[in-house]
């Protein structure tokens, strides 16, 4: 058979799955042209018979305009027909009754060490500062300093936020960058077996631990402790969280166990991005809590201390009692 | 990389007039054209942001099918470690190294990134008489001498000539060079093809 032959006898069919593909591209309901839905069984049998002919076309050294043709088609209807249903509402759901929590959970070994590496640092430092005030000049400069003693100062404006800024709004869009940008470092610095993950864990709770010591000492602890203590449920817990999965993925490269390197990177990976969904959402809850609610001065601290209990208890709760039961 | 400086630019024209909100919002913009940009685009039917799609690319899964939400997060994210020591220098390492040059977000998301060349173009039809060959070839050496044909309408005149004539021999013309050897090469391309 001659190439002119065999793209003769087989034109026909080749152009009717690519009208079906071009449809089926445009929506998985699309409609023939008769009206009727599309069958699917069609779309397989023309896919299969495609796949044929583009082994028998390389066989035979036909030439490149028909096999090049035919890897088109066969490579299109491939990715169309298994492609994975992974968006939509029913999956969005499921990560946030079961995936996810369960996701949490799953890494809970790693959870305590990021915990650990987080929290000691904070601790020390904090203690550190508070009895020994001069010590905040290792973690930054004095202006810096002096900044954060203004921001928290009884004469501020608004809690927390430097003069420049104009409004909420401002601070919302900055902590939204600031803080998804520092989890995002914590996940993916994970990839030299831990280190990253580690060190930042340990440098943003030391720093956060030297500025909370400091303004303990200068005697502004109440307005400061009364800003950070509802949107910490949320902001500390999910860089903990994504610090855990860049350990996930240290660990996975370092002790492979029964995989190849490779494989068990790619499996940890694959866990982790569950818990970087939750992590993305729980940032932008504290992003809008840390923007408007923390720093409204007119309300009275107690009130923000029983707020920040509920959400703490949330939080937690959410994350070690959701999805237990079967689904 | 232009697409988000355009956008970009537009932003700005626009934030400059809406004050505090529009500073925010710019903030946010920056943050998302930088993490979020490529997952939004490698996940429409192209798999490829605007810059890989006009050079061809396109992001998938190792096994064939277009990249997934959670692959294409971590991809993007493993970018950052990607980009260190400095201007991409373990992606550099990494895709020296491999055979698969893959980066390391490619490596622990488990995809490609794959050149999708556009299909060769048909062998025009052309007036040269098909010509039956002088000698039989194998299935390989037609399809060069078909491979040549397609060729030929993008090559010069002279780079065809020195071409056909190392093909010489297939119309009986060992040996010899010029249009003339030329014609009757792609003639027998045109027999091969299946004209008569």
């Amino acid at each position: 058979m001659t190439p002119l032959q065999f793209e003769q006898s087989h034109q026909q069919e080749w152009n009717e799955l690519q009208t079906l593909l071009a449809q089926l591209h445009k929506s998985v309901r699309a409609r023939g042209a008769d009206g009727e839905p599309i069958a699917g069984e069609r779309v397989a049998t023309l896919y299969r018979r495609a796949c044929e002919q583009l082994a028998l076309a390389r066989a035979r050294a036909y030439p490149a305009y028909l096999t090049d043709r035919l890897e088109q088609l066969t490579s299109d209807a491939h990715q169309l027909i298994y492609q994975h249903a992974e968006l939509g509402w029913s999956r969005l759901k499921r990560m946030v009754a079961y995936d996810f929590p369960r996701a949490v959970r799953a890494q809970s070994a790693y959870l305590w060490v990021a915990l650990a590496v987080f929290a000691v640092p904070t601790l020390v430092l904090g203690y550190a500062v508070y009895f020994r005030p001069e010590l905040i000049l290792t973690v930054v400069d004095s202006a810096t300093a002096a900044s954060f003693q203004d921001m928290y100062s009884e004469s501020a404006a608004s809690i927390g936020r430097s003069r420049e800024a104009q409004n909420d709004w401002v601070m919302f869009g900055f902590y939204i960058a600031n803080n998804i940008g520092v989890a995002f470092q914590c996940f993916a610095s994970g990839l030299f077996a831990g280190v990253g993950s580690l060190f930042f864990l340990a440098f943003n709770g030391a720093y956060g631990g030297a500025i909370a010591g400091y303004l303990t000492e200068k005697g502004l602890g109440a307005t400061f402790y009364s800003f950070v203590v509802t949107h910490a449920a949320f902001e500390l817990t999910a860089i903990v969280l994504s610090g855990a999965a860049g350990l996930r993925l240290g660990h996975a490269l370092l002790v492979p166990g029964r995989y190849t390197r490779l494989q068990s990177l790619v499996r940890a990976a694959k866990e982790s991005a569950v818990i970087i969904y939750g992590v993305i959402a729980m940032l932008l809850i504290a992003a809008a809590l840390e923007a408007f609610w923390s720093s409204a001065k007119w309300m009275p601290p107690l009130m923000k201390y029983g707020v920040a209990a509920i959400c703490w208890i949330a939080v937690l709760s959410y994350l070690t009692l959701q999805g237990r039961s079967a689904r | 990389m232009l697409v988000k400086l355009a956008v970009l630019y537009v932003f700005e024209m626009a934030a400059v007039f809406a004050g505090g909100i529009g500073v925010a919002l710019n903030i946010i913009l920056f943050f998302a054209l930088e993490w979020l940009y490529p997952v939004a685009f490698e996940l429409t039917r192209w798999g490829a942001t605007p810059g890989k799609r006009s050079l061809g690319l396109r992001v998938i899964m190792d096994n064939g099918l277009p990249v997934t939400p959670a692959a294409s997060l971590t991809r993007n994210l493993l970018r950052a470690a990607d980009f260190l020591p400095l201007l991409y220098g373990f992606a550099v390492v990494s895709m020296l190294l491999r055979r698969d040059s893959k980066r390391l977000g490619d490596l622990a998301a488990a995809t490609l990134v794959v050149y999708q060349p556009r299909p060769a173009a048909r062998i025009p039809d052309t007036d040269i008489a098909p010509l039956a060959p002088a000698i039989a070839l194998a299935p390989r050496d037609q399809a060069a001498v078909i491979a040549l044909a397609a060729r030929a309408p993008r090559l010069t005149a002279a780079r065809v000539d020195e071409l056909a004539a190392l093909a010489g021999a297939v119309s009986g013309n060992a040996g010899q060079s010029g249009p003339e050897v030329t014609r009757r090469v792609l003639g027998v391309a045109q027999w091969f093809l299946g004209r008569r």
